[in-house]
């Protein structure tokens, strides 16, 4: 399939993603999983508009021959070191001091998973915010993973995250937002911005998530994990953007019945 | 001596250096990280940290993950 160029795709107002110090024109988050090589996972990031990419720290693979390093251009991109995998709060604490000092990541964010069950992996609340309590106070903007819980939101709101990350369903699920009503009450329980990590199926899940309000998306097998995962890039770029629009201009109400779009006025028969 | 570098057993000789293993395995010292017994080594202090028989020295890099 041909990539269709986005370039015409555009806002003509300032609509920044704001996370402690720093501030984003894009609100999709991208992983760097799954992909079947790392020139596809380039090009994908590319295509995905993104400005903040997610890796992983992991032992070095003397087997593999390419560097990853070398497929992010770090003066487009804001690296951002993450604790997948992490099932403690003192393994996700070392990881993150870890890398550190890789001295490759040019800010101080961190994206903060503590895994609670290896089926689900849904987080592990009380060592996420074991965690997320040691790397604020250590200097961090800690971007905490998180269930749909707006009280635990609120308790990494207070510890001092700048942002809290609820899953809109199981990570890599695709089942979309499985309840858009706590996403509703953590927005409205936080000031801190709200970014949906985990969940997301298709572009449909993404501008829907993007119409509840919230302040962006975290993403991975989405896009990866399609069979065209360029093309599938494209498209959640302008998932986002349009739920986004279309949340900022504000929906017409539902009704149940019709209301005519034309008037009855100067009806000749 | 015999360390472990990720689990693997490897041969060396006697007062070798991080900095110097890293450059010996022929990796970017710039992408790399390490942990000595599970204990981080600061950057700073590769080219000083001798390595000791039986240390277990992980060294670590960016990966693909979400």
């Amino acid at each position: 399939m041909e990539i269709i160029n986005n370039e015409h795709l555009t806002t003509n107002f300032e609509d920044k993603l704001t996370i402690g110090k720093y501030s984003f024109k894009s609100r999709l988050i991208v992983g760097t999983g799954k992909y079947p090589d790392f020139a596809t996972m380039q090009k994908a990031i590319e295509l995905s508009g993104s400005e903040i990419i997610t890796v992983a720290i992991r032992r070095i693979d003397f087997e593999q021959k390419e560097n990853m390093l070398s497929f992010i251009d770090q003066d487009k991109y804001t690296l951002l070191p993450n604790t997948a995998g992490c099932f403690t709060a003192e393994d996700a604490v070392s990881t993150i001091r870890l890398s550190r000092e890789l001295g490759i990541f040019k800010t101080d964010m961190v994206k903060l998973e503590v895994i609670g069950d290896p089926k689900t992996l849904y987080p592990d609340n009380e060592e996420l915010l074991k965690a997320a309590k040691i790397l604020v106070n250590e200097g961090f903007t800690v971007m905490p993973y998180i269930i749909d819980d707006p009280i635990v939101a609120k308790k990494l709101e207070d510890i001092g995250c700048p942002v809290v990350m609820p899953l809109a369903s199981p990570i890599g699920s695709g089942l979309g937002i499985r309840n858009p009503y706590n996403l509703k009450i953590i927005k409205e329980t936080v000031s801190v911005p709200v970014i949906v990590d985990a969940g997301v199926g298709t572009a449909s899940d993404a501008a829907k998530t993007m119409e509840l309000g919230v302040d962006g998306i975290l993403m991975n097998t989405a896009i990866a994990g399609a069979t065209d995962p360029l093309n599938m890039a494209l498209a959640m770029s302008y998932a986002v953007k349009a739920g986004r629009l279309a949340f900022l201009s504000g929906r017409i109400p539902m009704k149940l019945y019709a209301s005519a779009s034309t008037q009855m006025e100067g009806i000749v028969f | 001596m015999t360390i472990y570098v990720n689990d693997k057993e490897i041969n060396l000789n006697e007062n070798l250096t991080i900095a110097q293993l890293i450059e010996s395995l022929k990796l970017n010292i710039k992408s790399t990280a390490a942990a000595v017994n599970k204990e981080i080594v600061p950057k700073a202090q590769y080219s000083e940290f001798i390595l000791k028989d039986k240390d277990r020295l992980d060294l670590v890099t960016i990966a693909p993950g979400g």
